[in-house]
């Protein structure tokens, strides 16, 4: 039996598609996007969060320590009362997470939603939720990815899945790979696939001040769907500030290029041109 | 709302009419005097503060009725009130509270019919004075309107309430003014009950007739609603803003219908255009509801105002047949002031006369039999015993009941005027409600202890003395106890299972208990203020909960505890059988504001509602919060007056509230999703 590695589990995931549903987060990713406001779902390795705000500084966690460099064992965690330590980070078998996420099966049923894969970069654990899906037969599925795999297992999982988000970031190359760390091409290359397919999707766009949000990035990601096949409609999300809270929780710091403060421009005139729907988050 | 509504609600909220507060309080020697008996005395108390009160009018006023007199002097005086007090039981203030009056009646008939049927017996002259101080009251009233030019209200005022009322704004008129003369009686918690039912006949005759177009119509609801605000502070409650104005909507009528109508929707409609905390709104529903009513129900929800309270027909209606209650009367139910299941001008029912303290009792069989039994179902029998122990040494302590009557009141309750008998002795039903206080928490205990000391390696000596040292020094064992052991509101059997349990034994201790009034026990899942002040007795407990954690309020998770969502919570609460404990008493669900961001969240909240009541859940509430809020508006309460919050059956301002309220609020406020 396969087993993946997992960072949270949210029930009544209010963006993550259709009614009711329970979202997946899971850990890892090959992207390295500048605003991310998961870090914790980066490393494909477990990791020690700490949430400090409420430390009472009972000294439990250090008294519990014997090691120099956290290697996550865990004794910290289970000492500290008022559970501010965590492992992000736990191992599932498929059928395990499968019994988990069929707990909510009635909320789902009456409501028209289902359970959401996301991270993370959830493709990066395809094999593992290729055989979650087939312990959840008949469940609505919806995979949110930033679409950075090969060909092969992207068209595999469009035909496994009822509905996918996938996020368009950055049209020019050089930019992309500048603020994600990676390069675009296969993305887009998988992109076609999705609008050549039956799949209904959503795309949606991260507004980053000064990154994406400008006229000439939206009027070019607009044009790629002049034929946009079964697109159900474009979301945009302007960027938070709050998007960098859990780094310190993780030993990370927040360090963007660009300004956090600033307020994301919205372009809407490329996509209505268009008759693409758009929805602002 | 309309330029006019908006007028009114400004002027009140600036706070105009205070300025025709009367500090001076009315002579108390007509009422209080040794020789009267004490119906009488009440009924006169009544005329002096209606004798007392002065009109005053909000510019542009269409429902009048403001209240003036700042306080209300006893009936007796404090030897007296000592005498009574040391020969019987008082409930709370020792007034008539908490009722559901049948105003529908009242306003169909008027008053002047009601006293055609008074004799000369000394009960009856009691109630006609209360009468004929309503009414000269009113006409003062209405001689202040013609002078002030509004001819229109003066007219209104002309008809009632002394006769029935022929249209919606006369209805809403005549109801604004008994209602307000119930307070003036000394009676608090005074509900407004099934509103949309006994209103709507007159709405819609309104409609037909073309009398009214259904703006007139909002514009008259509004304005009704404004009033119910103006005089909340002079109420008497735990905490202001617990003033008990709810109103109840839709739900099956007394013939098995449909009651959710019109001016249901238009309820609802008129409280989100308000944003104001009174009427509290409680909403009836049921398997065949249909969504577009929870998505309205949400709409309000996502104002923050911390209602509406979802009723379940399909549950209340059945429980309440069980208990003894007619059927047609079952179908009949309103809400108390907090969320107590009453029925309107029949019950005299007490529903909140204790509470048992389910964490404290789980938390004593603990510490007195843990040491010689070897599994949790071995200690279970204790814990039913205790339960019943609990229970009737509580009904021993209701006896000889002293209520002060209440003429007035007393018309609007079956039976009380062909009877000469005041409500304050009883009515059809006459039943007392047991509150089950902490029963999630005392649930935790039960699953900690079978995990950490019959399936663990945790003696029973070192978990008592980590309780003993409220867990210093025993972190780790805290942590164990806390966050790695079952927790109820997780979906997990073998928590939930306790609760199922211990509210059945609840159910079962009460069962052919009867009160002196001839009534019977109710079992429910509320708590009222009992859950701080048990919290406060009760020290660490064995599910790692520190001593100055609270418990929770109402029927709700251990605070400080790991929650895997809100569907494994309304799957955990939903779990029991309610039928067998309807005395009330609500789950409690904080969402945070950001869940509201677009009107796909409105449905998909309004969805999880519908979950809860299909899967059996009897009552539930939802509260919108933003945790930073509510810290700053600690801090800076000036800027956060508007701030509502939802405290445990009722919505009031937050920066009025006490700290350890506030404080209570925010850690809730950590719990959301
Ligand atoms: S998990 Fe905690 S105890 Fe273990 S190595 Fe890391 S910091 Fe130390
Ligand atoms: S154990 Fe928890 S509360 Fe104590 S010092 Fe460590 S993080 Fe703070």
């Amino acid at each position: 039996m396969k087993t993946g590695i997992i960072f949270d589990i949210k029930e009544f995931a209010v963006y993550d598609g259709p009614g009711i549903r329970t979202t997946v987060f899971m850990k890892g990713c090959p992207l390295r996007c500048q605003w991310c406001h998961n870090p914790e779902g980066l490393s494909p390795k477990p990791q020690l969060m700490i949430s400090p705000a409420a430390c009472i500084h009972c000294g439990a966690c250090q008294n519990a320590c014997h090691h120099k460099m956290c290697i996550t064992c865990g004794a910290c965690v289970s000492c500290c009362p008022l559970g501010l330590r965590r492992i992000a980070g736990t191992v599932w078998t498929s059928k395990e997470l499968a019994l988990r996420l069929l707990k909510n099966q009635q909320a789902f049923s009456g409501s028209g939603g289902g359970v959401t894969f996301s991270g993370g970069e959830p493709m990066m654990q395809w094999s593992f939720i290729e055989q979650v899906l087939y312990y959840l037969p008949g469940i609505h599925i919806a995979i949110e990815t930033s679409g950075y795999t090969d060909v092969k297992t992207f068209s595999r999982m469009c035909s496994k899945v009822n509905l996918i988000m996938m996020d368009i970031k950055l049209i020019n190359p050089i930019n992309h790979k500048k603020y994600t760390g990676v390069d675009n091409d296969r993305i887009l290359m998988n992109l076609k696939l999705l609008k050549e397919g039956n799949t209904p999707y959503i795309i949606r766009i991260p507004l980053i001040p000064g990154v994406n949000d400008d006229e000439n990035n939206m009027e070019e990601t607009a044009a790629i769907f002049e034929k946009p096949g079964s697109l159900i409609r474009v979301e945009l999300l302007p960027y938070h500030i709050t998007a960098g809270a859990k780094y310190s929780m993780i030993g990370l710091e927040y360090q963007p290029q660009f300004d956090t403060s600033a307020k994301p421009e919205i372009w809407l005139s490329p996509f209505h041109k268009r008759s693409i729907p758009t929805l602002v988050l | 709302m309309n330029e006019r509504i908006r007028q009114i609600r400004s002027w009140q909220f600036e706070k105009n009419h205070h300025a025709f507060r009367q500090t001076k309080l009315p002579p108390i020697d007509s009422y209080r005097d040794k020789k009267l008996p004490d119906y009488m005395r009440t009924a006169l108390r009544l005329k002096t503060a209606l004798d007392h009160e002065k009109p005053v009018f909000a510019p542009g006023e269409i429902i009048a009725g403001t209240r003036t007199l700042a306080e209300l002097p006893m009936i007796y005086d404090d030897d007296e009130w000592e005498q009574i007090g040391k020969a019987h039981y008082i409930h709370e203030r020792g007034t008539v509270t908490n009722l559901s009056p049948d105003y529908g009646t009242v306003i169909q008939t008027g008053l002047l019919h009601l006293r055609e049927q008074t004799d000369d017996s000394p009960y009856h002259q009691a109630m006609r004075i209360s009468i004929d101080a309503v009414l000269d009251f009113t006409s003062r009233y209405r001689q202040a309107a013609a002078d002030m030019g509004a001819s229109e209200l003066a007219n209104i005022l002309m008809r009632v309430p002394a006769y029935p009322a022929a249209t919606f704004r006369e209805a809403l008129q005549s109801l604004r003014i008994l209602h307000y003369a119930m307070w003036c009686e000394g009676n608090y918690h005074n509900t407004l009950g099934r509103f949309d039912q006994y209103l709507m006949p007159y709405l819609q005759h309104d409609l037909d007739h073309g009398a009214l177009t259904e703006e007139d119509a909002m514009e008259l609801l509004e304005a009704f609603f404004l009033s119910c605000n103006r005089d909340s502070d002079l109420y008497f409650g735990m905490q202001q803003g617990d003033n008990g104005q709810s109103i109840v909507l839709g739900g099956m009528t007394p013939d098995g219908k449909s009651g959710y109508n019109q001016l249901s929707e238009m309820c609802l409609k008129a409280s989100a255009d308000l944003r104001l905390i009174d009427p509290k709104i409680n909403l009836r529903v049921s398997r065949d509801t249909p969504l577009d009513i929870y998505k309205l129900g949400t709409q309000l929800t996502k104002l923050g105002l911390g209602f509406p309270q979802y009723e379940n027909d399909d549950i209340a209606i059945p429980g309440l047949v069980a208990l003894g209650y007619r059927e047609e009367d079952a179908r009949n139910y309103a809400m108390a002031a907090c969320w107590e299941f009453i029925i309107p001008g029949k019950g005299m029912d007490i529903p909140n006369i204790g509470a048992v303290s389910f964490a404290g009792i789980i938390h004593s069989v603990i510490r007195e039999k843990l040491s010689e039994v070897h599994s949790i179902d071995e200690l279970l029998p204790y814990v039913e015993n205790k339960i019943k122990k609990t229970v009737l040494e509580l009904a021993e302590t209701y006896h000889d009941l002293y209520i002060i009557p209440s003429p007035f009141m007393s018309l609007f309750f079956d039976g009380c005027l062909k009877n000469k008998k005041d409500i304050s002795l009883g009515c059809v039903y006459n039943n007392f409600g047991l509150h089950g206080t902490g029963i999630a928490t005392a649930s935790d205990i039960l699953a900690a202890v079978d995990a950490a000391v019959f399936h663990g390696n945790i003696s029973v000596s070192s978990l008592f003395e980590a309780l003993d040292r409220n867990f210093k020094g025993f972190e780790e064992l805290q942590h164990y106890l806390k966050f790695d052991c079952p927790k109820m509101g997780n979906d997990d059997i073998r928590v939930d299972q306790y609760a199922v349990l211990l509210l059945h034994m609840f159910s079962q201790a009460v069962k052919n208990l009867s009160n002196e009034r001839g009534g019977i026990y109710r079992a429910g899942t509320g708590s009222a203020m009992y859950y701080i002040w048990h919290a406060s007795s009760l020290g660490a407990t064995a599910d790692g909960r520190s001593a100055e954690t609270p418990l929770p309020a109402n029927w709700a998770p251990s605070l400080n505890i790991r929650l895997e969502g809100p569907i494994s919570l309304i799957k955990s609460f939903a779990r029991p059988d309610f039928k067998e404990a309807i005395n009330g008493g609500p789950l409690t669900i904080e969402f945070s504001d950001s869940v509201f961001r677009n009107d796909e969240a409105i449905t998909k909240v309004a969805q999880l509602v519908r979950l809860f009541i299909e899967l059996g859940g009897h009552q539930l509430q939802l509260n919108t919060v933003n945790r930073d809020q509510l810290l700053d508006a600690q801090k800076h309460p000036e800027a956060y007056r508007n701030l509502i919050v939802r405290v445990w059956g009722w919505s009031g301002y937050f920066v009025e509230l006490d700290k350890c309220y506030q404080d209570h609020i925010i850690k809730r406020a950590e719990l959301t999703i």
